[in-house]
């Protein structure tokens, strides 16, 4: 079979003074799925996307990320090629205004001003926070931050997505245009590990499914 | 029971990092400072804080103690010059003991508030209580102390966030490293503002000074040793000063 984009072999994980969390645990995430993974609060979902981005380091076992071994790799090595949307959106944004949230980044790697400008608005559209673009962020509501920190993430073009529960927050209609969205993103081959329990969301998006219950896999879908 | 420093009523620790803290700031020469410093690292040891956990935590931080000695020295120029650029006095003798001194002085005042820290804001509330402080600044205090862990979790996660954006921290070209730095500091301060009013609002719907008059369940008393640690304190410092003023 292809290669597996993110790989965890025999992983174990336990925060500070803590019991473990996650023990040992191996799974294969592909670019051509979409895998979604689901369970029950405090089961280690969002444990488990942290491990797989590197914001959490492993004690036990390995993280590879495209046939690389994680550990040697820095936080801005993996941003580069996979996107996280944290499960409060609240922690990933930062700019003092919505465009130079979603542009910031951009700039950052050198993007020309025409391209910068015409993949801004164009995010604006998509997630309908064109007449937000002034805006200060922390004055969003709940679902507007949400809508902008995907935003941010989607603009930089990743190549795998992990996504902690995107569509809490979210009304009906935003919803079905997020999933529409990341139904076009995985036409174009983006690979994406989805945290929800949104089963209609779900049910229409996902190839595969992971459910976890007390750090480990107990059920897995294709 | 516990015993020695780590049983100390936050009265009596509060009064020892009066004491450090104001020698640091009075003092200019170097060489009582860095006294003053051993001084307080070692009854910051004794009394059970985690100082050297701390100073591994914020080791990536520490540059800016140096930032801070070099920016001292290349403002208050005086004496011999030791680095020079195009005719500007870069390092001088005398700005660069101001430097060493100002950092000496931080330190002190850091690691003494360490001291602090470990009493839980319960018991520094109820000491400040006891001492006729009115209980709403004596609660203001405690929140001050519970949210500053709260505050560097914050500075923590924006750094995460926006290396997860595909940026190496260390490859930003230094004209925009001073916007990325603006980006850390943003949402820590409005997030302490959102925090603080949403608090007051908390406060307010449980009846916070409703009654002028509380009731604590908890009281503390002095043992023989706060006694100690106060009048020695006391003196020493205040025989220092004398000292350090006539010399
Ligand atoms: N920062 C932390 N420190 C200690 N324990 C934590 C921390 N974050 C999460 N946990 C614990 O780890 C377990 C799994 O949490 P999490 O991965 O957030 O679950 P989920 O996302 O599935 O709801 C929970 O029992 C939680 O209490
Ligand atoms: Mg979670």
């Amino acid at each position: 079979m292809i290669e597996p984009y993110i790989e965890l072999d025999d992983v174990s994980f336990a925060y500070e003074r803590c019991a473990p969390v996650i023990g040992g645990l191996s799974l294969k995430l592909y670019k051509e799925q979409f895998t979604a993974i689901t369970g029950p609060n405090g089961s280690g979902k969002t444990t488990l996307g942290k491990i797989m981005t590197g914001i959490l380091r492993p004690q036990k076992g390995c993280v590879i990320i495209c046939g690389r071994d994680s550990a040697g790799m820095k936080l801005g090595e993996i941003g580069q090629r996979i996107g996280y949307l944290f499960q409060n959106p609240g922690l990933q944004i930062f700019a003092p205004s919505v465009q130079e949230e979603i542009s910031f980044a951009l700039g950052l790697k050198g993007c020309s001003k025409e391209e910068i400008d015409s993949r801004v608005s164009r995010s604006l559209r998509d997630f309908d926070l064109t007449n937000l673009s002034d805006a200060f962020p922390f004055k969003l509501s709940r679902g507007e931050k949400q809508r902008l920190a995907i935003a941010a993430v989607l603009v930089n073009k990743p190549d795998f997505l992990i996504l902690d529960e995107p569509t809490t927050g979210l009304d009906m209609e935003r919803r079905r245009a997020l999933s529409d969205i990341l139904l076009g993103l995985k036409e174009k081959g983006i690979g994406m590990a989805v945290i929800s329990h949104d089963r209609v969301f779900i049910d229409r998006l996902a190839d595969r499914t992971i459910k976890m219950h007390g750090g480990e896999i107990v059920e897995d879908r294709t | 029971m516990k015993t020695g420093l780590k049983g100390l009523d936050p009265r009596s620790k509060l009064v020892l990092v009066l004491c450090l803290s104001t020698l640091g700031v009075f003092i200019q020469d170097i060489g009582i400072l860095t006294a003053v410093l051993c001084v307080s690292i070692a009854l910051s040891t004794a009394s059970g804080s985690r100082l050297f956990v701390l100073i591994r935590k914020f080791r990536r931080i520490l540059w800016l103690f140096v930032a801070i000695a070099v920016i001292q020295s290349i403002f208050a120029p005086s004496g011999r010059v030791l680095v020079s650029l195009g005719g500007i006095k870069l390092i001088t003798a005398g700005g660069l003991y101001k430097g060493v001194a100002m950092v000496l002085r931080m330190s002190i005042v850091m690691v003494s508030a360490t001291i602090m820290a470990t009493s839980n804001s319960r018991e520094i509330v109820q000491g400040l209580v006891q001492w006729k402080v009115p209980y709403e600044i004596a609660f203001m205090v405690s929140v001050a102390i519970r949210f500053l862990p709260l505050l560097t979790d914050e500075i923590k996660n924006v750094v995460t966030a926006v290396q997860l954006r595909g940026i190496e921290l260390d490859r930003i070209p230094a004209r925009q490293r001073v916007k990325v730095y603006s980006y850390l500091i943003m949402p820590v301060v409005s997030g302490a503002v959102i925090k603080s009013r949403e608090l007051a609002t908390t406060m307010e719907t449980r009846a916070f000074r409703a009654y002028p008059k509380r009731t604590s369940y908890m009281v503390l008393t002095m043992q023989r040793i706060d006694y100690t640690v106060i009048i020695t304190s006391l003196i020493t410092s205040i025989l220092t000063l004398i000292l350090y003023i006539k010399c």
